[in-house]
């Protein structure tokens, strides 16, 4: 049952993010909670957010260039850490989030390739086929055509993200129940993926003096908290 | 010449509705064509009762189309401006089509410009900020603003479209987009360092301080590698297993020690 509403869920993500409406809903920070949610567990969807849409930012649709699928990604990421930690019994961590990353990511691009290749072959048979309707006078089919290129992001997503996410709750707990020792140094590898992800976010946002921008609020943001701490009891 | 018919108000309203459909089939050969024709269907059987006129005019808006699809929405009101002057015969079937040939790609520019390059990430970005920091409380209110901008500005630029037809572009450049978007984008980096500290910060609780100064490294390192070509997806797989490894050298020094 789980996986059918993470199908589902991944499968509306990927409609919204690019073929209905593109109001964010299909973004990390949006879709992870709601996953997370769906599955049970929010709290643990919430913990990946944050780090995806930022390590995603740049994920546009610029002119005809195809994107990574971040919806996908985020979906079998999300799905996969929430049902990995509810095998484990302790709920997503941040060593059960990392290891997620590591498994079902690669999904994304792989989801970006499914995309070129629709959008190449499937939707041009479908113009091809409104064009003869119209030909033919039918005017209402060569209108409806164009909702028909709604069913196959769907229902790639709705397969794909489920099997990325049967693959990451399937190897995770076994991992980390035969290593339990990693799960210190897996901890902090989420930390350093979660920095390296606002880098990817600061980059993405080709700002003129992003540089400057980003560091200058690290350095900001680390002073305000030593001084808090400084000031503390 | 006739006294140009109008669209009904209700129509107008499907054909907004429809124009979230713009790239339900975008395809490498008529990009968002089918999405356009798709969406102004309903405004051309409300102006051509007659349906070899309707099929024509259906026709001449099959072609190749490709614009930001917030953008679009004033292009799809436009059109439906012209298209009320060719059924009144005060304009001939070419005036849609040379409208939208000459505003798709000035406005897609504006739009990725604005939406997809500065708005969409800022918003992204402050997101992400304030679900680390209160949750998803903060997530929703963030993307209700985002929302709330977005559609008002998608649905104020289709009427801008169907109401002033050529004069929509003094509308979109009083706007300013491209002003708002460099603030936008500089606000949207320095949430950026923002999310970083926090996530130092936590690094340190989580695992010390060596682990706050790992989770810094990989801050500044990442960047710089990212500016310098370095691809995404390899970039977090160094990332994070150089994070675990340097976590495992940390602890075997410290039980050497």
């Amino acid at each position: 049952m789980a996986y059918l509403v993470l199908g589902l869920i991944a499968g509306l993500a990927a409609v919204e993010r690019k073929g209905f409406l593109q109001a964010m809903l299909s973004r990390p920070i949006a879709l992870a909670p709601v996953a997370g949610w769906a599955l049970g567990d929010a709290a643990g969807g919430l913990l990946v957010a944050p780090p995806l849409e930022l390590f995603w930012l740049g994920a546009v649709n610029l002119g005809a260039a195809v994107p990574a699928h971040e919806a996908l990604g985020t979906a079998a990421i999300a799905g996969g850490a929430v049902l990995a930690g509810r095998a484990l019994g302790t709920g997503v961590t941040p060593e059960i989030a990392i290891l997620a990353v590591l498994v079902a990511a690669p999904l994304a691009v792989l989801g970006r390739r499914l995309d070129r290749a629709m959008e190449g072959g499937l939707n041009e048979r479908i113009a091809c086929h409104a064009e003869q309707a119209l030909a033919e006078h039918r005017i209402r089919e060569a209108i409806r055509c164009n909702l028909y290129g709604l069913a196959a992001p769907f229902a790639l997503a709705a397969v794909l993200a489920p099997v990325g996410a049967a693959l990451a709750a399937s190897l995770i707990p076994r991992f980390l129940q035969a290593m339990p020792a990693a799960a210190a140094p897996l901890r902090l590898g989420f930390f350093a993926f979660a920095a390296l992800a606002c880098a990817s976010g600061a980059k993405a946002l080709r700002a003129r003096a992003a540089p400057l921008f980003f560091f200058a609020a690290l350095a900001v943001g680390l002073a305000a908290r030593l001084a808090l701490r400084g000031s503390g009891p | 010449m006739t006294e140009a018919p109008r669209v009904p108000a209700l129509t107008l309203a499907r054909v907004f509705w429809r124009c979230l459909f713009l790239q339900a089939a975008w395809n490498r050969r008529g990009m968002q064509n089918l999405g356009f024709a798709y969406a102004i269907a309903p405004a051309l059987r409300a102006l051509y009762a007659d349906p070899a006129r309707r099929e024509e005019a259906l026709r001449r808006h099959l072609g190749f189309f490709n614009c930001h699809p917030y953008m679009a929405a004033a292009i799809v009101g436009g059109a439906i401006h012209h298209e009320e002057q060719v059924a009144a015969g005060a304009e001939p079937g070419q005036g849609p089509l040379a409208y939208k040939q000459t505003l798709q790609g000035p406005l897609a520019a504006v739009g990725d410009g604005f939406f997809w390059t500065a708005l969409r990430p800022f918003f992204g970005a402050l997101a992400a900020v304030g679900g680390l920091v209160y949750g998803i409380p903060a997530i929703v209110a963030a993307l209700a603003v985002y929302n709330g901008i977005h559609l008002a500005l998608r649905i104020g630029l289709f009427r801008a479209g169907y109401r002033r037809g050529d004069a929509l572009v003094s509308t979109v450049a009083r706007l300013a987009l491209p002003v708002a978007a460099d603030r936008l984008r500089a606000a949207g980096a320095v949430l950026c360092g923002l999310a970083a500290s926090i996530l130092v910060v936590r690094a340190g609780a989580a695992g010390g301080p060596p682990a706050s100064i790992l989770a810094g490294l990989a801050a500044a390192l990442g960047y710089l590698a990212l500016s310098r070509g370095a691809r995404l997806l390899p970039a977090a797989y160094v990332a994070a297993l150089a994070g675990v490894a340097a976590a495992l050298l940390l602890g075997h020094l410290h039980g050497s020690g």
